[in-house]
């Protein structure tokens, strides 16, 4: 049927697994999408590929009750990025994916603070994860 | 003047006594200035050149032009006299003129003038709007335009009348002087004017002043201080009231900034204060319940995080009171990876140290913790393109908290081992249409379980979530003070799909299965029981500018826990972004009523200059509207109206329910503010 | 100051001084071909050209009209002219000087396409994309 492990010879999981660098964080959001990327993705001895990307997320108030409290929140999350081979600079792959989560803020302060932060590290995981999605589907071989 | 002009022409007569006269497409050229007319005679003993139109002059850099039909103009086109003239300033400001001096190069004095930046067709004279003068002097070097006995008149029919007044031309970035009136006006506080003023105090720093004067007798004063450095900014704002809502003396206060402390550390602050809480709506300020005050610094590089953070909380929400809630949290965050030599994984190390003042749960002197964590992960290729995965995790975390009177009488300590293994097996296949499939079922089998000493009270991990973010997880629970227990097993399906004409669209199906049910988790989580919800989500996205994301959590009785869905079409004449968010009932989560909430917010761009905003926001479970709004915008070349319609339906004794309505109107051409907009409608014939 | 044609100013009823390296006669209509660095000399004015063509009058002992070719230069105590061909109409005192034209005179200059000079009016008219500087007057201009 024309499928094929796309971590097998030849497939595009294959050739990127533990050859993919990722540009260096420099904020939070960065923070996590490398770490799930390199989950994903290995951690390259001899990079052949730099991953580039670019991330935005915007915080928007939801479930406001009859006076004015602000129950719930979803965190939107878009990122770009760009698989460039290092020796060449020709880009493998590019593209934009988006992605949100959801957090409660009906708990206490303490509570709705670490629920906020760990909605943003799980939007990171899932818009690395669509990332190397695309990166498999697009085949890098 | 240094340095010649050179003049270019089709034909040159040399007549007697030292006269040159061009006729032909004749242009003189000067240091960056232009000039094109019809016939130009020069004088060589005087040094001027007699001009005849239509002339164009075009100062260095094309910022301003002058359109005129007869002139006498210096050689080096610095002085001189031009007949019936119209001077464009930056493409947009028009200075039309019996007659325009030009002096030094520096100033242009025109008499007689209509000043606009609106297109005027040749059918009818009158601009939307335009200022009359007996005077103009437009100086080029302080970029500033004085008007002596201004007229300004609104279709023709003069609206007010000044002796004296001054704009900034539409190159000057940050001038001192008025900026465009703001008209709002309130249920709780009438109709008001707000006039604010800019004060530029050198590159560096600028002061706005924002006074407010409204019918039923609110008076506030606003202000507002930035300043750059060279390492960073701040910006400081304020505002003081006194109106009939709240007795007394009200107001609000924010600090916010940014330095870069060298080798990569950075400062950051974001402070906020308010004198009540009905004050930031009232105003309409902001729409914040809980004002956070942040000051963190730290350095995020590769493989290396630290981050030093304290937090405060002011709570302006309905009926919650800030003594029962913890103010303060502060926290250390030291985190490295390292990549282990010849493939052997990465390992993770991360101490953090931290707390938070008392509350309800936490009495004294709150809750301190000191946290150690170790994790190493490994992963490998296995032949039929398997690709699996191995992580170990050891985590110690120590607590101190107070109880009743003691301080910091209690202490607590819990260790947790914890260790995953995980399989992938995605297959990708070619489409006929260049486009891209991909499947991918997953499986990860995780096992954890804490070594708890004393009791550790529960105050940071309460809100739990479930979606594609923690399918895949280690702990599920937000904070520290509760980690994820037992075995199970993450299972997942995700499917993907990039068409070749750039159509997208997939999702995932999830669930985890446990060992035993060990109640940690929350109903409305969607993570309770021994089987948790299904949690399905899927995302589709449009070349034509659709973009669909839905997620819905259910158990096996199709019992919906969570379930968000949002839509958003751009399209170059219109927009639509909608949302509809539903968390199931759970007094475990203080949600003691469903949340059910649809969100709208559309423009539609009626013609090149009318567009038309509408939001909206619907409480299902209440069955009533919460917020609804409209917005009308005219932009065009030289005009910009905002008028904005909205309407607050929440009621409580802090914030009233109110109609808000707003009206900025911005003249496109003084100053580089607003930028123009499509120019209107095109002269017809 | 700009330029002007004082400097051109000339009485072409003076005498004409014609030197060169080879002339032929030709009989049949009254023409002279001076060729080889033709000079022509009248009063102050002078002349050179690579090849000249003089027709005389009907009674064949005044020059009625002068024809030169192959780069020209016309110069006179404080002017230069020069291009790539001129026709002296001496009756008339018209000189058109044709193809490059550049004339100078001090600091200023001025060229085009073709210049035609009144030379007893001493005044002048240049065609084609003319291009001049107008020097402004700073108190050295000729007078």
């Amino acid at each position: 049927c024309g499928f094929a492990p796309a971590y097998g010879p030849g497939g595009a999981g294959a050739a990127l697994h533990g050859a993919v660098r990722m540009a260096e964080p420099r904020d939070e959001n960065a923070w996590e999408l490398v770490v799930r990327l390199e989950e994903r993705l290995g951690r390259a001895a001899a990079p052949r590929y730099a991953l580039d990307y670019t991330v935005t997320t915007e915080k928007i108030g939801a479930g406001i009750t009859p006076s004015r409290a602000i129950t719930r929140y979803t965190m939107t999350g878009a990122a770009t990025f760009r698989l460039t081979e290092s020796a060449t600079g020709t880009v493998v792959a590019e593209g934009r994916v988006e992605g949100f989560t959801g957090w409660s803020a009906t708990g206490s302060t303490v509570a709705t603070l670490t629920a906020e932060e760990d909605a943003r590290v799980r939007l990171m995981r899932i818009l690395a994860d669509r990332i190397v999605t695309r990166l498999l589907a697009t085949g890098a071989a | 003047a240094e340095g010649p002009a050179t003049l270019v022409a089709d034909r040159v007569e040399l007549q007697r006594g030292d006269l040159l006269v061009a006729t032909g497409a004749v242009e003189v050229l000067y240091q960056g200035s232009r000039l094109r007319a019809a016939r130009v005679s020069y004088d060589g003993t005087a040094g001027t050149l007699a001009i005849e139109g239509p002339i164009v002059l075009t100062e260095a850099g094309g910022g301003t032009i002058v359109l005129a039909d007869a002139g006498e103009l210096s050689s080096d086109l610095r002085e001189g006299l031009l007949q019936s003239a119209r001077m464009v300033l930056d493409r947009q400001l028009q200075i039309a003129a019996a007659e325009l001096r030009r002096v030094g190069g520096r100033y242009t004095q025109a008499s007689r003038v209509v000043a606009s930046s609106c297109r005027v067709c040749a059918g009818s004279e009158t601009p939307l709007w335009e200022i009359r003068a007996r005077r103009v002097i437009h100086d080029a070097e302080e970029r500033q335009i004085y008007f002596q006995n201004a007229e300004f008149r609104i279709a023709g029919l003069p609206v007010a009348w000044l002796p004296r007044l001054r704009m900034p031309d539409p190159t000057l970035e940050r001038a001192t002087g008025f900026l465009m009136p703001v008209m709002r006006s309130t249920s709780g506080l009438g109709f008001g004017i707000g006039t604010p003023y800019f004060i530029r105090l050198g590159d560096t720093r600028d002061v706005t002043l924002y006074p407010f004067l409204s019918t039923k007798g609110a008076r506030a004063f606003g202000l507002r201080y930035r300043q750059a450095f060279a390492n960073g900014e701040i910006e400081l704002t304020g505002t003081t009231a006194h109106d009939g809502l709240v007795p007394g003396q009200r107001g609000h206060a924010t600090a916010a900034g940014r330095f870069d402390l060298g080798r990569g550390y950075v400062l950051r602050f974001d402070a906020e204060t308010v004198s009540d809480r009905g004050y930031l709506a009232d105003y309409g300020l902001s729409d914040t319940d809980r004002l956070e005050s942040r000051v963190s610094v730290g350095r995020i590089r590769r493989d290396e995080y630290v981050m030093a953070r304290l937090v405060h909380f002011h709570s302006i929400r309905e009926g919650e009171a800030n003594n029962s809630l913890p103010a303060v949290v502060g926290d250390v965050d030291l985190r490295r990876r390292f990549a282990l030599p010849r493939g052997m994984g990465v390992l993770g190390l991360r101490l953090q140290g931290g707390g938070y003042s008392a509350s309800q749960q936490v009495a004294g002197a709150g809750l301190r913790r000191l946290t150690i964590e170790a994790d190493w992960r490994r992963d490998w290729l296995l032949p039929g393109g398997l690709l699996a995965a191995a992580e170990l995790r050891a985590s110690a975390d120590y607590y101190r908290y107070g109880l009743g009177s003691g301080a910091l009488g209690r202490s607590a300590r819990v260790e947790t081992p914890a260790a995953m293994a995980e399989l992938r097996w995605p297959w990708a296949r070619g489409r006929a249409d260049g486009g891209v499939e991909v499947i991918e079922p997953v499986a990860q089998l995780v096992w954890s379980r804490s070594h708890i000493q004393g009791t550790v009270p529960n105050e940071d991990s309460r809100l739990l979530e479930f979606d594609e973010g923690n399918l895949f997880a280690f702990n599920r629970f937000p904070g520290a003070e509760r980690r994820e227990q037992g075995t199970r097993l993450n299972l997942g399906l995700g499917y993907s799909r990039l068409t070749g004409e750039g159509l997208s669209f997939g999702g995932l199906v999830g669930r985890v299965l446990r060992a035993d049910d060990r109640g940690q988790f929350t109903r409305a989580s969607g993570l309770g029981g021994a089987r948790s919800d299904w949690l399905v989500s899927m995302f589709v996205s449009t070349p034509g500018g659709l973009a669909v994301q839905g997620r819905v959590a259910f158990d096996d009785q199709v019992e919906l826990s969570r379930s968000e869905l949002r839509l958003r079409l751009e399209r170059s004449r219109y927009g639509l972004a909608t949302a509809w968010v539903w968390a199931a009932a759970d007094a475990a989560e203080d949600r003691l009523r469903e949340t059910s909430e649809w969100v709208v917010d559309g423009r539609w761009q009626m013609s090149s200059t009318w567009a038309a905003r509408v939001s909206g926001r619907y409480d299902l479970a209440a069955d009533r509207a919460t917020e609804a709004g409209l917005g009308l915008e005219f932009a065009n070349e030289c005009l910009r109206v905002d008028l904005s319609l909205s309407r607050r339906f929440t009621s409580s004794t802090s914030v009233r329910a109110s109609t808000d309505f707003g009206l900025s109107v911005d003249l496109v051409g003084f100053g580089a503010g607003s930028a123009a907009g499509p120019a209107g409608r095109a002269c017809r014939g | 100051q700009g330029i002007d044609f004082n400097g051109l100013q000339h009485d072409s009823t003076q005498p004409i001084e014609i030197t060169a390296e080879r002339l032929e006669v030709s009989q049949t209509d009254g023409t002279a071909l001076f060729s080889g660095e033709v000079l022509v000399v009248q009063g102050e004015a002078r002349m050179t050209a690579g090849s000249l063509r003089v027709t005389y009058a009907t009674d064949s002992r005044r020059i009625d009209r002068m024809e030169a070719t192959g780069g020209v230069t016309f110069v006179t105590p404080t002017d230069a002219a020069e291009a790539q061909g001129a026709v002296y109409a001496v009756p008339a005192g018209e000189l058109v000087m044709t193809g490059e034209v550049l004339l100078t005179q001090g600091r200023s200059a001025i060229a085009g396409d073709r210049l035609v000079v009144d030379l007893d009016a001493g005044t002048g008219r240049v065609e084609g994309r003319v291009r001049t500087v107008l020097q402004p007057r700073d108190g050295t201009g000729r007078d």
